[in-house]
């Protein structure tokens, strides 16, 4: 660079707008620095991703990140990719037995209070879905049953599928829970639909 | 001695557009209110259609820009433009015309938005009859402009100038280019660009509507009226030219820094990344420039309340300019995008930059116009400290609520899940924030007021100065200064204002033109997919009032490339499958979760449900219920044009289908009702929420199923 020769320090422009006089100063050494770190910053960064393609696109991170997290899956017990098929395949559905525990059905409450009365109702009688204390069930009566309707929903009724919203021990817990309501008796019951179903003998 | 001419400025034009600024800042800033309470209390909109969030949401931000803002800058380079030049304006017909054009157009944009005239396109909503109304009105306004720059008494143009000319070209070029559209009704249009194009030049012109109307006009207001209020020599003139053409070069390449991670190519959003980062410096040149006019007057900054203003605007400036190309960053973007970080951002230089420059600049002219002093010191003072805690209520808690909400998105637990799946836990998560936000709106509104009352008071208590006399030697006689230094050869441009206007245009018009042409022409950046078919007309319908309804304002439609999206929504979005979209729907804000994979996944009757009250399906929901959709019978007499206008726009529905399109309508319309009818829902056939819902479950069903192949 060529040296200047020494600036006098706030030179008045011999000029005025309507009043208003400017200064003669140089622009701001670290101001100017800054400028040009950014547009070294600019050029490399085009250079780094677009020129030499060192640098990840988009798609490659993406990759890259669900490969890493595949990778963990495997190390984690009783790990899973969310959506991934969860107990209750029908021909199981008779072994899959309800939860008994206090801790689980409390759990199993909190789940169904949070997501489920909207259409059966805070005690379980039913509103838009079916009543869940009666001896009437649509879909099944056992926990496996239940676990089922859960997972892929009702969609010609309007009940959707929880498994992409709750995870499996969740769905165990709610569907023990609603079998816990059995017996119970809710303040206005809707009527009873689907077949009537003798509770002995099944999970 | 030089003969000298007498004339005299118009201050009643000054005026005029002052009242017009407080009047719409006051209605924008209540409108704004009414919908951040919305948020927390959707039963605010009182079951009314034109009263709901997704309809008020863009009459707020439209009014503050374009009637508060607007009128804010014309009031100042009105008054600035005629003594920097020591000329009257142009013309005072042509003056007449753009303010009640300007104010015509405000009040028609509050009718057609309310009533869900909308083009979906942010800040740029208006449909086309109100555009043709903009471009004229704004050329009306660069002609009296330029007119009174051409007979000038003052050979070179100041730089608030400069801003001024940049402003015009440059809002003309943006307006004009986003909005070409045709035209299917009186107020129904689409535009001519679909999916990834049509987001690339909207947000070209979007980023660009905060550079050319909220930053470089006020930029030159500041350059004048800082000075003038201060008293002081502007700090560095080189600095004034560095960083006018670089800010005005820089700028227009930053748009894509609205669309990080979405299936706009990478190389363009790289553009948007550097560009902005580029952009720190010359944005700070601005603020340097307005901070360091004030040395020498710090003492003078703690009694007036009007410089008070300007030191907080320019600061807020200079946080909000550097905050931007953070935001910028693509890993700072992936957590901020779609949260309220944006809106706390966007606020800092709205209510900090342009509302306190603009309330700087009132309490300075009012009195100047009215020949008397301000009425109250001390209630300017007032409005400056309750307008200060506003800020500070309003961006704080945003800034909490866009971070918190931004990593309840991300979070996974450790076995691999999402841990808040539902995704209205994290909105529930917010809602104090939002409750916060409100209170800092109020305390500004309010601040608001009280200036109001303190200018009317002032204004009262003096009289208009409509004509103000001044005297100046024209310009013929004037000599070219030789002795003044040339600096950088600037002093020669000044003088010459085509050469200034050309080289403006050339230095607004490279960086869209280089990012536009490839994605244009260039197949690569938007390979097709096969299996992406044209809408059904009932599903044309449905999109169309997803756009009436402002269903935009609170989902996006794009599933960025991360895991936590893919997992929550399913398969990332495509360019290709946006190919057919006029206008496309990405959204920039998710008050509500993204819907780009919506369809399929519940059954038709829980959107009915849904869309009538959605706390029955999702309770504590804070979207609005929207039951008129329920009442109001589809508009299928429109069917024909709509497909005709879209066939024009190169989506392949066969030609004549537009007679028998109807006849597919009703058929799927059937279906869906059929549908509902087995849930116990009793619709009928023709009514609107029967096309909505025939929408949602279309979206992303294109190529549902597939996934990106994994990496071996
Ligand atoms: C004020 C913001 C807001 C507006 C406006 C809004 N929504 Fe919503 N929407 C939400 C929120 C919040 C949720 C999440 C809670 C829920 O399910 O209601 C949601 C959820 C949804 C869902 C469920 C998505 C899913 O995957 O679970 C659909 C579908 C939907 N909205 C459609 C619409 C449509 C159609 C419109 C326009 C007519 C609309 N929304 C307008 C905020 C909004």
């Amino acid at each position: 660079m060529v040296k200047k020769p020494v600036k006098v320090k706030d030179e008045l422009m011999e000029h005025d707008f309507d009043g208003i006089q400017e200064l003669d100063n140089e622009l701001p050494p670290w101001w100017l620095w800054l400028f040009y770190i950014t547009i070294f910053w600019g050029l490399g960064y085009l250079v780094y991703y677009h020129v030499l393609q060192v640098g990840d696109s988009s798609k490659e991170q993406y990759l890259k990140e669900m490969a890493l997290a595949a990778e963990m899956q495997r190390q984690t017990p009783g790990g899973g990719m969310a959506g991934a098929a969860i107990a209750g395949q029908e021909g199981e559905a008779a072994e899959v037995a309800a939860l008994k525990d206090e801790q689980s059905l409390a759990q199993g409450k909190e789940i169904y209070q949070k997501n489920c009365t909207p259409c059966h109702a805070p005690d379980g009688g039913g509103t838009v879905g079916p009543n869940l204390t009666d001896e009437y069930w649509i879909h099944g009566a056992r926990t496996g049953d239940v676990v089922n309707t859960i997972v892929n929903g009702v969609p010609v009724k309007g009940m959707i599928s929880w498994a992409p919203i709750l995870k499996p021990d969740e769905i165990l817990q709610v569907a023990s829970y609603v079998i816990s309501l059995r017996g119970t008796t809710p303040a206005s019951p809707k009527a009873p639909e689907g077949q009537k179903v003798d509770y002995s003998g099944i999970n | 001695m030089q003969q000298l001419e007498t004339f005299s400025y118009d201050n009643r034009i000054v005026r005029d557009f002052a009242v017009a600024t407080v009047f719409w800042g006051i209605i924008g800033m209540l409108v704004g209110l009414v919908a951040a309470i919305q948020l927390f209390h959707p039963h605010l909109n009182l079951g009314i259609a034109f009263t709901t969030f997704s309809r008020i949401r863009p009459v707020h931000t439209n009014a503050v820009i374009f009637a508060f803002v607007g009128n804010g800058i014309f009031l100042g380079l009105y008054y600035s433009l005629q003594r920097l030049c020591k000329a009257r304006m142009f013309s005072d017909a042509l003056s007449k015309i753009h303010f009640w054009g300007w104010q015509l157009i405000i009040l028609l944009a509050a009718v057609t938005l309310l009533l869900g005239y909308t083009t979906s396109k942010e800040y740029a909503e208006l449909e086309w009859p109100l555009d043709v109304l903009i471009a004229v009105v704004w050329v009306i306004f660069g002609v009296n402009m330029i007119g009174t720059i051409m007979k000038r008494r003052e050979r070179h143009l100041y730089v608030a100038i400069w801003f001024y000319i940049a402003t015009f070209f440059t809002v003309a070029m943006l307006h004009i280019v986003n909005s070409i559209e045709i035209p299917v009704a009186l107020f129904k249009s689409y535009p001519i660009y679909a999916g990834v194009q049509d987001a690339l030049v909207q947000w070209w012109y979007g980023h660009n509507a905060v550079a050319f109307f909220l930053t470089t006009p006020y930029l030159g207001l500041m350059y004048y009226f800082l000075p003038k209020a201060a008293d002081r020599p502007v700090y560095s003139y080189r600095l004034s030219i560095v960083h006018f053409w670089s800010l005005i070069f820089l700028y227009i390449w930053a748009g894509p820094h609205h669309l990080l991670y979405t299936s706009l190519p990478d190389w363009a959003q790289s553009l948007g990344t550097v560009f902005s980062v580029m952009l720190i410096a010359p944005s700070w040149g601005g603020m340097l420039n307005g901070l360091l006019t004030l040395r020498g007057a710090w003492d003078k900054v703690r009694q007036d309340p009007i410089l008070k203003f300007m030191v907080v605007a320019v600061t807020a400036y200079g946080m909000a300019t550097f905050e931007g190309p953070m935001l910028s960053v693509k890993s700072i973007n992936a957590l901020s995008h779609f949260t309220d970080w944006t809106i706390a951002h966007v606020h800092v230089g709205a209510l900090g930059w342009n509302g306190f420059l603009t309330f700087g600049i009132l309490y300075w002219l009012i009195p100047r116009l009215y020949n008397t002093k301000l009425y109250s010191v001390k209630m300017a003072n007032f409005h400056f400290w309750v307008g200060m805690l506003g800020i500070i209520f309003y961006a704080v808690p945003l800034y909490w609520a866009g971070v918190t909400q931004g990593l309840m998105w991300k979070q996974f637990t450790g076995t691999g899940y999402l841990q808040y799946p539902l995704f209205l836990d994290t909105v529930t998560q917010i809602i104090p924030m939002y409750m916060l936000r409100a209170i800092g709106g109020t305390l500004y509104l309010v601040s608001a007021i009280v200036g109001a009352y303190v200018l009317v008071k002032t204004a009262k208590s003096g009289s208009l100065a409509a004509e103000e006399k001044a005297q100046a030697p024209t310009l013929a006689v004037q000599k070219e200064e030789h002795h003044v230094k040339n600096v950088y050869g600037h002093r020669w441009l000044e003088s010459r204002p085509v050469q200034f206007f050309v080289l403006t245009v050339i230095a607004v018009a490279i960086g869209g033109i280089v990012e536009f042409v490839p994605t244009f022409l260039i197949k690569s950046n938007i390979p097709t997919i096969a299996s992406v078919k044209p809408y059904t007309p009932l599903e044309l319908h449905g999109r169309d009032l997803y756009v009436a309804n402002g269903c935009n304002t609170c989902h996006s439609q794009m599933i960025r490339p991360f895991r936590s999206e893919t997992e929550r929504y399913g398969e990332y979005s495509k360019a290709g499958e946006f190919v057919y979209d006029h206008p496309f729907l990405w959204g920039s804000k998710r008050i509500g979760p993204d819907l780009h994979r919506l369809g399929g996944k519940y059954p038709d009757a829980w959107h009915y449900n849904h869309m009538l009250e959605p706390a029955s399906t999702s309770p504590g929901s804070i979207m609005p219920p929207y039951p008129w959709l329920f009442t109001q019978a589809l508009d299928t007499a429109a069917t024909a044009a709509k497909i005709r206008a879209m066939r024009t726009l190169g989506v392949p529905y066969p030609e004549g289908y537009e007679k028998f399109a109807n006849k597919d309508v009703l058929t799927q319309a059937q279906q869906i009702a059929a549908n509902l009818k087995s849930a116990n829902l009793a619709a009928s056939e023709d009514k609107e929420i029967i096309a909505l819902i025939a929408y949602l479950q279309r979206l992303g069903m294109d190529i549902k199923g597939e996934k990106t192949a994994a990496v071996k």
